[in-house]
């Protein structure tokens, strides 16, 4: 497993609600990913740990404002241009669309986990074969 | 994007109990039978704890409000007490608040566009005081904030100062604080928290203070519901709040300086959520009525009925409010409140249809508070108490989860009390543990969400886009905090603080010492550079 593409995953919000990085961070794991847990950390702590743990993508747990957001992202991009990013958590549509002008993929509440895990190896470039719930529907 | 096929009807309820077809008096156990024809007022009250029901005590309309800077949550809360709702609730910043930060804390700079999104930044009296300006709190029940626990002690005394500057009687205010360890420290975990022990002993300060001084005022409020939408079934639900109520009452038993009686009937102000297993969570808050008064009769001895009758608020589940067709949300959110007021809940927030976007709109507030008067006006629901009672089904549910939460409630006993749980993160795997099961129902198409898994066509002319907010909360309460320290009597503050500390250190109770300081303009970073001086950070167990 630990062989996998590396998925760094964060919370941009000072907001501890932890049940929907839980279940994405599970069902990542579950699809081969080396998922690591960054947690409430700022922009500059973000791309720290980007660049330390050598990570092919990030996920953004958005539970606050677009321009916190945006900003981590300018941080990002700064560092590592190439790295993609992805989204989920609270994303009004107005941010949804911001965010795709900004080269970043959403998933707001009601995306499915298999979708989440597709975009993962979409933009990591994994093979999917060992894809959570694969034939399941 | 093409709908998947219908699965078959669940033979379970939402928390997995096995349901029949239909129900008789052979499916109701015994023991339950013979308390089944009990009236509601009466012991052990299941069937409610007031003989007229809603007839001559509607349930309190209470909306969860707050954004943007005190003066617009100050609005919002005029604007829904404009609208109908009987009591208030005035929800802080979270950045700054559940973590003990002033705005200019590094942690808050880092994302400043956060400041005011989930209600009002209040770092100083100065602000609480902006929040109620023309709110009238002697008649009003209030909610004073204070959420996580660490905040409790410093929201309550805000609220009570300005009181007390009003020349108010706090023996005569009437309200409600929260300090809930459902929330802090298993719902939404914060970055930083004192210790649960800590978190225990301010409680139990606040218990006793409210005793003495504000017998209108509930000190705390157990919120299970953050422990069911956290993950917990209707069962763990009620057995940890029970573990819960268990973990105060000990204490303040342990300590001596308060009647159980009198702690047990403030304690009795708690929180559920319901859901759409409409049955399963209005049966839910009948046993939890039974729970309560066998758990206060039976290991505390006490026999005052009114310390006895449990008093239930509910908010309906936000995690079932989806983002997609919002609108469909009003009828979620009209049957989750339907559930609540059949199952005898004393006080109901309704959560916005926009929940899954933002704090509520305007018009979703409105909303909300319209849902709860159809129900108190237009349906004749308030007419009869306890319509269930009787139901062979309902009956046998009540009986099911009273049963399956007693064993739940020795499950965390037997882990060292509902605090291990918590530090161990014992509760936390009992909630990630149903969140998978859930999770692998959503991936073998066993669950329908209307408008999100199926029945997706969409025609509506709304757009809705939640509710933007204002930008200028954190500037301004910026500026307000360096005129806080600017202005403020310097050695006053000072020594306020060192009082405080001095309090933390000691056994005292922190609330009168907690109100000085207040009133002498400490801001609300301080406090919380003096706690994590002396209490530390809480070792977060492992959540993902």
């Amino acid at each position: 497993m630990a062989t996998g593409k590396r998925i760094l995953l964060v919370k941009t919000a000072l907001d501890g609600h932890w049940r929907g990085l839980s279940l994405v961070a599970r069902a990542l794991r579950d699809a081969g990913f080396h998922v690591i847990i960054g947690g409430m950390i700022t922009g500059p702590e973000i791309v720290r740990s980007a660049v330390d743990e050598d990570v092919d993508l990030v996920g953004l747990n958005v539970g606050g404002h677009a321009l916190v957001v945006e900003r981590v992202i300018a941080e990002l991009r700064a560092a590592r241009p190439e790295l993609p990013i992805f989204a989920g958590g609270v994303l009004p549509p107005s941010t949804c669309r911001r965010l795709a002008e900004l080269g970043v993929e959403t998933y707001p509440p009601g995306s499915t986990l298999e979708a989440i895990v597709a975009a993962a190896h979409r933009l990591t470039g994994q093979d999917e074969r060992s894809s959570l719930g694969a034939g399941a529907r | 994007m093409a709908d998947h096929p219908l699965p078959p009807t669940d033979p379970r309820s939402q928390s997995g109990l096995p349901l029949r077809a239909a129900y008789g008096p052979d499916d109701v156990p015994p023991e339950h039978r013979a308390i089944m024809d009990r009236l509601p007022g009466e012991a052990p009250f299941q069937r409610g704890g007031f003989p007229q029901g809603y007839r001559t005590k509607p349930w309190r309309i209470f909306q969860l409000s707050g954004f943007g800077k005190p003066e617009d949550e100050n609005e919002r809360i005029k604007f829904l007490l404009r609208t109908g709702e009987t009591g208030f609730l005035m929800e802080h910043d979270r950045n700054t608040a559940d973590h003990l930060y002033n705005v200019d804390h590094p942690e808050v700079v880092a994302r400043r566009e956060d400041v005011g999104l989930t209600g009002a930044p209040m770092q100083s009296i100065r602000d609480t005081h902006l929040c109620l300006q023309g709110i009238p709190i002697e008649t009003t029940y209030g909610h004073a904030g204070g959420a996580v626990v660490q905040h409790g002690p410093y929201a309550l005394a805000a609220y009570w100062s300005v009181a007390k500057r009003r020349g108010l009687d706090l023996a005569t205010l009437p309200g409600t604080g929260q300090s809930d360890f459902f929330l802090t420290y298993l719902g939404c975990v914060t970055k930083q928290q004192i210790p649960t022990a800590a978190g225990l002993r301010l409680n139990a300060d606040i218990i006793e203070f409210c005793g003495r001084h504000l017998p209108k005022w509930v000190p705390v409020s157990i919120a299970a519901y953050n422990g069911g939408d956290s993950g917990l079934n209707a069962y763990e639900e009620l057995g940890a709040l029970i573990a819960n109520a268990i973990e105060y009452l000990d204490e303040i038993r342990r300590r001596g300086r308060m009647d159980i009686t009198a702690a047990a009937s403030r304690c009795g102000g708690v929180n559920f959520r319901t859901t759409l297993d409409i049955f399963e969570d209005a049966s839910k808050l009948r046993a939890a009525r039974k729970m309560w008064h066998r758990l206060l009769s039976e290991r505390y001895g006490v026999t005052d009925p009114r310390a006895l009758r449990l008093r239930i608020h509910v908010v309906t589940s936000g995690s079932k409010m989806t983002y997609q067709q919002p609108l469909n949300n009003i009828v979620r959110g009209t049957l989750m409140a339907l559930t609540a007021v059949l199952g005898g809940a004393q006080s109901l927030g309704v959560s916005g249809y926009d929940e899954a976007l933002s704090v509520p709109s305007e018009h979703a507030h409105q909303m909300s508070v319209r849902i709860q008067q159809i129900l108190q006006h237009e349906t004749n629901l308030s007419a009869v108490a306890d319509p269930l009672g009787g139901s062979f089904y309902v009956e046998s549910l009540t009986a099911d989860l009273e049963q399956r939460a007693w064993q739940f409630v020795e499950e965390i006993q037997a882990q060292g009390g509902f605090l291990a749980t918590l530090d161990s993160g014992w509760l936390h795997g009992k909630a990630r543990d149903n969140q998978i099961r859930e999770m692998e129902e959503e991936v073998a198409g066993r669950k329908v969400v209307v408008g999100v898994t199926h029945f997706t066509d969409d025609v509506s002319p709304f757009v809705v886009d939640g509710f933007p907010g204002v930008n200028d909360a954190y500037d301004v309460a910026l500026e307000r905090l360096r005129a806080v320290r600017r202005e403020r009597h310097q050695a006053g503050a000072c020594a306020a603080l060192k009082a405080l500390e001095a309090c933390c250190r000691s056994e005292q109770n922190i609330m009168p010492v907690m109100m000085q300081a207040l009133d002498a303009e400490v801001t609300l970073g301080e406090i919380g550079e003096l706690y994590r001086q002396i209490w530390g950070d809480w070792q977060t167990p492992e959540l993902v």
